[in-house]
């Protein structure tokens, strides 16, 4: 992926943007059931563990030496990803939220998520990779409200009824976990 | 107000009171008369595989830098500069010649040797720094790859500390060739919780499964998991749960990993895998032990393993309402790494800062520790009387064994914990 966006058209960038401004409003709004639809059935979510890595000292006067991509376990790493998750794990995630003995979400999280610096950075055919911002407001009764940070960095499937979810990883902007739990839908 | 130990856990430790959880005091006697008196996990010999390799650890709130010295050899010592006491090592993990004090560049060798004082050329009398090298863990044994330090160096030997659990553990460790390995860094996650609640959970509390977890485990697995299930206490404070299957049983039903999300649904060559491990299990532990299915364990004072979804987790006290929990995926070390891949997930899908299940045991430490630290309550002390005496010896499993509804895992800790606090009573 180059550094740089792609230059897109108003048109396109209103359409990226109207697409995560209404998924940002289902899930402050508890709607999950109407965000799995927006998800393909073949998605991968995933979110990277995140270390404290040792300076190399052969980068040193580089970019490289304190790059984020080296504090990640990913998927391809022999680490351990925080989620790697499967359209399923998600849907057991959506239907627990409406099951009355669910008590990790019983009473529900208040939240709500500010999406921005939405940026399509490569496309081809009808797959957009486009990276987006976001700071989620979380309360529960019981837990210290807490913000999440964040970058998701996704793979959009353009279908005729709009945007699908194919690929979602969640790079978080922790440096100790000190919240509650990283098993939202960021 | 006074506080007496005797007070807080009655005789046969059926009754344990709030203060237990959420006293300062009892907190000092804890790291005083506990963790600076036991065996303490440190991490596995496969992170540290190579000289110069290092992990960082924790004894308590202390920080410990777990190394490969240059010799081979392991070497545990506390991550504080002589100096000043900043940390000298920053990174969770890595390899290294030198850890290197920021401040005025003191610098150690991966043994924790001091190796140079930068200032010393510019003063006449020099400091001995054979004196000056990093505070060494007095004590380090390892165990079937699994390292522990102690500050107590008069303390037992840890073959003899674990007495029994190597029975257990073994059921799991001595199923592979080349046993097992920790998969990258330990997720990290704190919570206001007491690090003791974290520790009884994976000690043998299956019975919170029906209910906290209801919404995601069926009804079904939860009355095999109780009808097959057996809870025993080996050395008061150590102690598993387990299935021991029929000996009819299918064979993917008795083998380990299949019943996690990965091994439900990674694939053929996963399955595969998982059965030639069955296949061979008998032959490497025994009849007894391959039929056992693994679900909680617990090694006083905090390491625990979780079978079921094979995650090493230790619970680092941070005060009395607030826990550094930290967990691992673990694998056989001998599976290809695309088996490991996906093994991995049977951990990260349930447990861990995200996991679907953790995130409920979560929830229910917090509030636990919210109704321990309240106040007008203290001549109602927790009921912890469930099963009290119906543990018996088994003619074939070491330990006191009974069903998993009896509370004496937790009793037996708790037996434990308040004679080895009375033991330092007055001291702190």
């Amino acid at each position: 992926m180059s550094n740089q966006s792609l230059a897109t058209s108003p048109e396109e960038q209103r359409a990226l943007e109207r697409f995560y401004f209404h998924e940002a409003r289902l899930l402050d709004n508890r709607q999950y059931q109407q965000w799995l639809g927006l998800v393909s059935e073949q998605i991968s979510y995933l979110m990277p563990s995140r270390v404290n890595v040792q300076v190399d000292n052969r980068a040193r006067g580089n970019e490289d030496m304190i790059s984020v991509e080296r504090e990640l376990e990913d998927q391809e790493s022999m680490g351990c990803p925080i989620r790697e998750e499967t359209y399923i794990h998600l849907m057991v995630r959506v239907e627990r939220a409406y099951k009355i003995n669910s008590w990790s979400e019983n009473p529900p999280a208040r939240t709500r998520r500010i999406v921005g610096n939405i940026e399509l950075m490569a496309r081809e055919d009808d797959s957009l990779s486009v990276l987006s911002n976001f700071h989620l407001y979380y309360a529960r009764p019981g837990n210290e409200d807490v913000i999440y940070s964040g970058q998701r960095r996704d793979t959009l499937l353009s279908q005729e009824e709009g945007f699908h979810i194919g690929r979602r990883e969640v790079v978080m902007d922790y440096a100790n976990i000190a919240m509650p739990t990283l098993g939202l839908l960021f | 107000m006074s506080l007496h130990i005797s007070e807080l856990v009655n005789e046969d430790a059926s009754l344990i009171s709030r203060r237990c959880w959420s006293d300062e005091r009892v907190y000092a006697l804890e790291k005083r008369g506990i963790f600076g008196k036991s065996w303490l996990f440190l991490g596995h010999e496969s992170q540290i595989k190579q000289p110069g390799d290092f992990v960082q650890a924790y004894m308590c709130e202390t920080p410990i830098i777990l190394s490969r010295g240059q010799d081979g050899g392991i070497y545990a010592n506390i991550n504080s500069c002589s100096h000043r006491g900043l940390p000298v090592c920053r990174a969770d993990h890595g390899n290294t010649k030198r850890f290197v004090c920021p401040y005025h560049n003191w610098s150690y060798s991966v043994e924790g040797n001091l190796m140079t004082i930068p200032q010393e050329t510019e003063v006449v009398r020099k400091p001995d720094k054979s004196q000056l090298g990093l505070k060494r863990v007095p004590r380090v044994e390892a165990w079937r790859g699994m390292i522990f330090g102690s500050f107590d160096e008069a303390i037992i030997p840890l073959d003899d500390y674990l007495g029994d659990m190597r029975f257990y553990l073994d059921a799991f460790f001595d199923r592979f060739p080349q046993g097992i390995e920790f998969m990258g860094a330990p997720h990290r996650w704190v919570l206001n919780a007491n690090w003791k609640l974290p520790v009884e959970n994976q000690l043998g509390d299956v019975n919170h499964g029906a209910f906290l977890h209801s919404s995601i485990i069926p009804k079904e697995a939860q009355d095999m998991i109780e009808k097959l299930g057996y809870s025993v206490v080996t050395t008061p404070g150590h102690g598993a749960t387990f299935r021991l299957m029929p000996e009819d049983s299918p064979i993917d039903e008795m083998a380990w990993g299949m019943e996690g999300m990965g091994g439900m649904f990674g694939g053929d060559e996963v399955q595969n895998y998982l059965r030639e491990v069955q296949a061979q299990a008998a032959e490497r532990v025994g009849d007894l032990r391959a039929r056992m299915k693994g679900l909680t364990y617990g090694i006083y004072p905090n390491l625990s393993f979780l079978w079921s979804n094979t995650s090493f987790k230790v619970s680092h006290p941070r005060g009395p309402g607030k826990v550094e929990y930290w967990s691992w995926s673990v694998v056989p070390a001998d599976a290809p790494d695309s088996i490991k891949k996906i093994l991995r997930t049977n951990y990260s899908s349930f447990f861990g800062p995200a996991g679907i299940l953790e995130q409920e045991d979560s929830e229910v430490w917090v509030q636990q520790f919210i109704g321990s630290n309240i106040d007008f309550a203290d001549d109602r002390p927790y009921y912890y009387g469930l099963g009290l005496g119906e543990e018996k010896p088994h003619a074939e499993l070491p330990g006191l064994v009974s069903v998993t509804a009896n509370e004496f895992y937790a009793r037996h800790f708790f037996a434990r914990w308040r004679d080895e606090l009375q033991a330092v009573e007055g001291m702190v």
